[in-house]
């Protein structure tokens, strides 16, 4: 597993004893120790329960949220994410200039966020994303190299990155908490369900949007949860295994 | 707490000199430190210029006592941080608690693009030793134990704003009383991995650089490492020589609005120049003089250029981007010109920005173009403004 961009709480690298730091300024307490003490300790001591209040799956030419399905359209990727971008009447014209694997993400969000989420309930700072896939943003790399041989280009390049695709959640909703994006090889809820809890028990955030957001060439997948401290509606407890189930098509 | 943050030791490396007297030499003799590249192979060699340190990574390892093996960019960092402390003279630094916050963008990608010649041609070969300290944070671990520092270590990477952070965060770790002392900047090396990167974003310029002109085509590439020394008023009272200047001010923002450009109005350095001020008690006709951003790319200058314009409103202090000497060194830049923006203070120095010639059309700003001495210079805004929209403007201040 690959972290792109760490979670607050990391304060150091350690490699682990392989060189003797010599203590030339020789300082009395090592801060930094004790926050990793710190760090692994809380991350045990998990509080909530906190609630999933809506949830968006985007798979094999299918939206969903909350389990019904909004939009159907078995066409090839591009023509699929602009036809729902169009259906949904949307109207960002940087969503044009997007890789596939910010659009997705973008679609995701915003469907997700449109009609449970009150913005206005939170503070720009309290708002996290923690996201996870498989192929990084190997989907718009390749891309990218098909470039290089004549002119490299720019605007393929910018996306050469998986966490973007947060960064344009983020321009859009205004959101400016923590964030990290995890490349694993397959959904792990568990770990999803960990990272966002530590969030959410600290108080680094009051509410998190987290998932898998996935593509590469012709496959893709999206799925996104809204997680926030109290109970709202038809909100389902989160848990690992109630991601698991809504990852894998449940609730329906 | 401590109330104020002193600037106690200063050490700086580019293209244009290996320690502090040296690059007071060449900005006196306004000499540029931009030349073709020869530090790897590349077919950018001829027609791109970079400014590159004038050592090679076994000279540099002769300095440090490092393996030539290690980063290009560790060394660098080494002896800038070794320099800064040395020059800060600090008695009996065992005394205190003391940090080293750093920062750099490349990490050991220098020895990376040699392990991947022999790696790609077979998943065999390829030397480990070249890539274990390929990441960020390793490049901090390496210079903080042969610093002998360990109270708080840590790596900041925020693109070209790095080092203004590594030196924000730093004051703000010993106004908290978490530190007494802190090594704080950057170090980049010149990697093909940045070189073909920027050349990518087509904003690379195949002359030498031009910052705030209105025929300005783009950044030269630099590399270097710069470091400051702060102390708290604790420690400032134990020094044997008078601190340099104090950091006054300090603000972060961002504009959020494109991953490798600011918003045409320069709203996250607009930002962040107002609320270094703030921070400062200053107000904007305080400013002695501006240490721009000033990479030489058309959208940087005219969005910088748009909210200086704004915040001083008509009356401008003498400006300049000192990349005009030592190109842009990324994630050491904040560093390095943090220790240009001390000198300034502490020589009275003006620096100009050499090759400027037609002012930009739609901007009142003219930056200085002669190295100026004797001047009375009390308040420096540095400012550095990174991919990502992440803008700091840092101020030192006669303490």
């Amino acid at each position: 597993m690959h972290c792109v961009s760490a979670l607050h709480g990391e304060p150091r690298n350690r490699r682990g004893g392989t060189l003797q730091r010599r203590r030339l300024f020789g300082g009395r307490r090592d801060v930094s120790r004790l926050y990793d003490r710190w760090f692994h300790f809380t991350a045990f001591v998990l509080k909530g329960p906190y609630y999933i209040s809506a949830n968006c799956t985007i798979s094999d030419g299918i939206i969903s949220e909350d389990g019904a399905v909004l939009f159907k359209s078995a066409t090839p990727i591009n023509d699929f994410l602009l036809t729902a971008y169009q259906h949904f009447q949307f109207n960002y014209p940087k969503f044009y200039k997007m890789d596939n694997l910010s659009k997705l993400g973008w679609l995701t969000a915003d469907l997700l966020l449109q009609n449970t989420f009150n913005k206005d309930g939170y503070k720009s700072e309290d708002v996290g994303i923690v996201i996870a896939n498989a192929n990084s943003s190997l989907d718009d790399d390749l891309k990218y190299y098909d470039t290089v041989a004549d002119v490299a280009s720019p605007s393929l390049f910018v996306y050469t990155l998986p966490n973007i695709v947060m960064g344009e959640i983020s321009i859009r909703h205004r959101f400016k908490g923590e964030q990290a994006f995890f490349v694993q090889e397959a959904f792990n809820a568990d770990f999803l369900y960990r990272q966002v809890s530590y969030l959410l028990d600290n108080d680094l955030v009051q509410a998190c949007i987290c998932g898998w957001v996935d593509v590469l060439r012709q496959d893709y997948r999206s799925v996104l949860f809204l997680v926030e401290k109290t109970k709202k509606g038809n909100a389902v407890l989160f848990s690992a295994e109630s991601m698991d189930t809504i990852f894998n098509g449940g609730f329906e | 707490m401590s109330s104020a943050v002193y600037i106690a030791g200063v050490g700086v490396i580019s293209a244009i000199g290996n320690d502090v007297a040296e690059h007071l030499v060449s900005f006196e003799q306004e000499k540029a430190g931009m030349d073709a590249i020869t530090l790897f192979d590349t077919i950018h060699r001829g027609e791109l210029p970079v400014a590159a340190v004038k050592l090679t990574t076994r000279e540099l390892a002769e300095m440090t006592g490092l393996s030539p093996e290690i980063s290009r960019t560790t060394q660098l960092s080494l002896v800038a941080a070794k320099e800064a402390i040395a020059d800060a003279a600090i008695p009996d630094p065992s005394k205190w608690r003391t940090g080293l916050i750093s920062a750099n963008t490349v990490g050991g990608m220098d020895k990376s693009e040699d392990f991947f010649v022999d790696f790609l041609a077979d998943n065999n070969k390829g030397k480990l030793r070249f890539i274990w300290d390929h990441e960020c944070g390793s490049i901090t671990e390496t210079v903080a134990d042969q610093l002998g520092v360990s109270d708080v270590v840590t790596t900041i990477s925020t693109a070209c704003s790095s080092s203004a952070n590594s030196i924000f965060y730093a004051a703000r770790l010993i106004k908290n009383d978490v530190l007494d002392i802190a090594i704080a900047g950057g170090a980049d090396a010149l990697t093909k991995f940045t070189l073909n990167g920027f050349n990518t974003l087509m904003i690379l310029d195949k002359e030498f650089c031009k910052p705030f002109d209105e025929h300005r085509a783009g950044l030269n590439l630099g590399e270097g490492a710069g470091y400051v020394v702060l102390v708290s008023e604790k420690v400032a009272k134990t020094l044997t020589k008078v601190p340099y200047c104090k950091l006054s001010g300090y603000a972060n923002s961002n504009d959020a609005y494109h991953q490798t450009a600011s918003s045409p109005e320069g709203t996250g350095s607009y930002l962040a120049m107002t609320r270094a001020l703030e921070k400062s008690g200053l107000r904007p006709l305080d400013i002695d003089y501006i240490n721009l951003h000033g990479t030489g790319t058309p959208n940087n200058d005219s969005a910088e250029g748009t909210a200086i314009t704004r915040v001083f409103d008509g009356k401008f202090p003498p400006m300049s981007s000192t990349k005009s000497y030592t190109g842009h060194t990324l994630g050491a830049s904040g560093g390095i010109e943090a220790v240009f923006s001390v000198l300034a203070i502490k020589h009275g120095i003006i620096y100009p920005n050499l090759r400027f010639e037609t002012q930009m059309e739609d901007l009142p700003l003219k930056p200085v173009t002669k190295f100026l001495k004797g001047q009375k210079v009390r308040n420096v805004m540095s400012n550095s403004f990174g991919f990502g929209g992440n803008c700091t403007s840092l101020i030192f201040s006669t303490s």
